[in-house]
């Protein structure tokens, strides 16, 4: 029983003793920073001067006369029929021009469109090779378009194999030396941005852009089926017969695929050189072209062929098809930058140029 | 036995799926590219090459020519010269390609000029894929006059707008527009034709009456205006080789306006306002009768047919608002394919025929526009005080138009406007004027 006593008379106690200085404590608190301002003083008629401006101008609103003004300019003065001439007055042929420094108006019919003969001229020269002329290397890609993303902090183009994330990383590779290797990862980078919206009634140069269409999936190894050897059983013979009947070809890239930061790299730096005329007929044509790289991630000389367009007229499509084969060489000067260990996978590519987020609607 | 079936369908589908994997797992690595850039393609146009001393005048003013047109459509920025790493010293000379690609070059345009004896003048000229190492086409050669040298700096430019663009060019061709002069309420009118970029600029008529909505005939030879000589407007049909001009056929007791040449070339739709009733007629421009295409209390003007000759698009008020409506070319009835908010007008059929070109006002304001002949996908290019009056360039890439500025010295002048909405541009002429109607390529 004491000791209920005794707890509560401690709790009592201390509850007296913080009311007593609780307060106190409070009060040795730092104050509140007061937040000053230098202030001057103006008399009623500078006040009034200053307040002036503010006030609501009166907006003269000129009004357009015409709602339709090109209506107007042809609407006829309608008036009844009776006080139309039937025979309007014979005009009194052309007056010159009242007005000085305007040309006068040729008395003599104005000088015929003179006729152009269309000739072939003779054959041009072949061009001499010019090896001094064949060290000099052309400019890298051009300068990209503005960002068509808008972030609040702008982010230059990730590199080429950078895996797009949202910070910054180097690529990470596997030490073989560490007793727990850490695993291996590609290098990341966040996604090229601008930080303001761009559009095409503010800069009339640049053509509306479009969300970004779904990322094609990766190419996948070959999983070489797995022939068991002939048994017994008539059902797998059959099948593995037919497997073989139907793929006698070993599939031919091989090794591990490119990885998504990887096609995606190599996407935007052939986008990069990629120039769409929004309002041509040739950004209707999604077009496929075909080419082989070398191991310097450089074209293979005559490689590049067509492959295949969606329907359009024979000059939309070949208008498409030198944008994208301008594009691929263009950017493809320096060779692209891919990964060597993946050659199998990237020496043979087939690209198409689908211009449908670009063309105006 | 049940076993035995799945096992079975279980090694059909295998048998199916198996070759459709092994096919996807073959070949060539496929991608897609959806994102691309629009700037302008870098060229590079070296003065042409005098062939004779006095073709050196010819040789700079002929390549400044092309250079301003392919600059001019918003395409093609030009390489400034004082950045070649090396020019052509003759016409046959070897193009060094390393040059121009290290200065980004994606098309070089070399040229030569002569003049004959006779005083021809002779222009040839190539066009170089510079990335591919190699020529783009053939070589030509123009010959014509001395004094058509502009016509043939317009031949070369669309002969290798063309080759780039694999479109037709617009740059031989002329425009017709009313020339105004005086203050905004007492304006002189004349008609007047020029070059597509301002230059040559010749009056057709004078100042002593009102003309209005010239349009050329499909051929360039003839224009269709309206006129106020009587005092009231009358369509006239004027021959542009001897500006003889002479009333169209047509009810004398009928106001007639808003002219349009058909694709044939000999037959005019027009609008004819008759007991305050106006509504769209059709006739031959060499006489004919007059076969009425509507028949409403309502107004209908400005008609303009598809380029196959099949369609009139028209604007009507019969809805209550200014509206667009398309119907056959004999009549019958009509669509309507505007339904924004505003007031719809003076449309025009593109030569593409993919498009029509319109004015809208909404809100207080004007804009030159374009849908798609169905109506769909309206877009506007222009916003501005005052734009009205499309006009198509020959291959319907770009638009020309009437712009007045705000105020009551506003002047009316003649702008360009490519179809993606850029490149807007003045043309650039010394005289204030409106209601352009561009020709047909010069023949």
């Amino acid at each position: 029983m004491k000791s209920g006593a005794y707890i509560s008379g401690m709790g009592h106690g201390g509850l007296i003793l913080w009311a007593l200085f609780g307060g106190l404590f409070l009060n040795a608190r730092d104050p509140l920073p007061v937040q000053a301002s230098n202030v001057s003083l103006i008399s009623s008629e500078e006040f009034a001067a200053l307040a002036l401006p503010n006030e609501a101008p009166v907006i003269a609103v000129e009004t357009p006369v015409s709602a339709q003004p090109s209506v107007q300019d042809d609407a006829p003065i309608i008036v009844p029929a009776s006080e139309v001439s039937p025979d309007p007055p014979k005009p009194e042929g052309v007056k010159p021009p009242a007005a000085e420094g305007l040309p006068a108006i040729p008395e003599s019919p104005i000088t015929p469109q003179t006729d152009v003969v269309v000739q072939a001229p003779n054959a041009p020269a072949a061009p001499a090779i010019d090896e001094q002329s064949e060290t000099v290397q052309p400019d890298q890609a051009p300068t990209p378009a503005p960002a068509p993303r808008v972030a609040p902090i702008a982010a230059p183009a990730p590199a080429l194999d950078a895996e797009i994330a949202e910070t910054t990383a180097p690529e990470i590779a596997p030490d073989e030396s560490a007793d727990t290797p850490a695993p291996e990862t590609p290098a990341t980078a966040p996604k090229e941005a601008a930080t303001e919206i761009v559009t095409e009634a503010e800069t009339p140069r640049f053509a509306p852009k479009t969300s970004q269409r779904p990322k094609v999936r990766p190419v996948r190894p070959v999983q070489t089926a797995k022939q068991d050897e002939p048994g017994t059983d008539p059902i797998s013979d059959a099948v593995a017969e037919a497997v073989a009947s139907e793929t006698p070809e070993p599939a031919q890239p091989t090794g591990p695929p490119l990885t998504g930061g990887q096609i995606e790299g190599f996407r935007v730096a052939v986008g990069n050189c990629w120039n769409v005329d929004s309002g041509s007929a040739a950004a209707r044509v999604t077009v496929t072209v075909g080419f082989s790289l070398d191991r310097s991630g450089k074209l293979v000389q005559n490689s590049l062929k067509f492959v295949t367009a969606t329907q359009g007229e024979s000059g939309a499509i070949n208008a498409a098809f030198e944008a994208a084969r301008r594009a691929i060489i263009r950017c493809g000067a320096k060779g692209y930058e891919l990964p060597l260990e993946k050659y199998p996978q990237w020496k043979d590519i087939e690209l198409t140029f689908n211009p449908e987020g670009m063309r105006i609607k | 036995m049940r076993l035995m079936i799945t096992v079975a369908v279980g090694f059909a589908c295998l048998l199916i799926g198996l070759p459709a994997i092994a096919q996807q797992s073959r070949g060539p690595l496929r991608i897609e590219i959806t994102e691309g850039v629009i700037e302008p393609l870098p060229v590079a146009v070296p003065d042409f090459i005098a062939e004779t001393a006095d073709a050196a005048n010819f040789a700079i003013d002929i390549a400044r020519v092309v250079a301003a047109d392919l600059i001019g459509t918003g395409l093609f920025r030009e390489i400034p010269k004082n950045a070649f790493l090396s020019t052509p010293t003759s016409f046959s000379s070897p193009i060094q390609y390393s040059d121009w690609k290290t200065l980004n070059a994606q098309a070089l345009i070399t040229g030569a000029v002569a003049t004959g004896s006779d005083g021809q003048l002779t222009v040839k000229f190539r066009v170089f894929d510079v990335f591919s190492d190699a020529q783009l086409g053939d070589g030509l050669q123009f010959g014509g006059a001395a004094n058509s040298w502009r016509r043939m700096a317009h031949k070369v430019a669309d002969a290798v707008y063309s080759r780039i663009t694999g479109e037709g060019g617009y740059f031989d061709s002329r425009v017709v527009f009313v020339s105004e002069t005086g203050p905004k309420n007492q304006r002189a009118k004349r008609l007047a034709v020029m070059d597509y970029d301002g230059a040559n600029v010749q009056f057709l008529t004078d100042d002593s009456a009102i003309v209005l909505a010239p349009r050329f005939s499909p051929t360039g030879d003839r224009v269709l205006y309206t006129s106020y000589e009587t005092g009231f407007p009358k369509v006239n049909v004027l021959d542009v080789g001897t500006i003889e001009r002479r009333a169209l056929d047509v009810q004398a007791e009928a106001l007639t306006f808003a002219p349009r040449f058909g694709p044939d070339g000999s037959t005019v739709v027009l609008s004819l306002s008759q007991a305050g009733n106006t509504d769209i007629f059709k006739t031959r421009v060499d006489g004919g009768p007059l076969v009425r295409l509507t028949s409403t209390p309502s107004i209908e003007t400005a008609p303009g047919f598809s380029p196959d000759g099949s369609w009139i698009v028209f604007e009507s008020d019969r809805s209550g608002t200014q509206q667009l409506y398309v119907m056959g070319a004999n009549g019958g009835e009509a669509t309507r394919i505007s339904f924004g908010k505003g007031r719809y007008g003076t449309p025009v059929w593109s030569p593409r025929g993919d498009l029509i070109a319109f004015t809208k006002q909404a809100n207080g304001r004007f804009h030159i526009g374009v849908m798609r002949t169905d109506g769909s996908e309206e877009r506007l290019l222009t916003a501005s005080f005052l734009d009205e009056g499309p006009t198509w360039s020959p291959n319907g890439r770009v638009i020309m138009f009437t712009r007045e500025s705000k105020g009551a010295a506003g002047a009316r002048a003649l702008y360009s406007v490519d179809i993606t909405g850029r490149n807007l541009r003045r043309v650039p002429t010394n005289l204030s004027g409106s209601d352009p109607a561009w020709s047909p390529l010069l023949r």
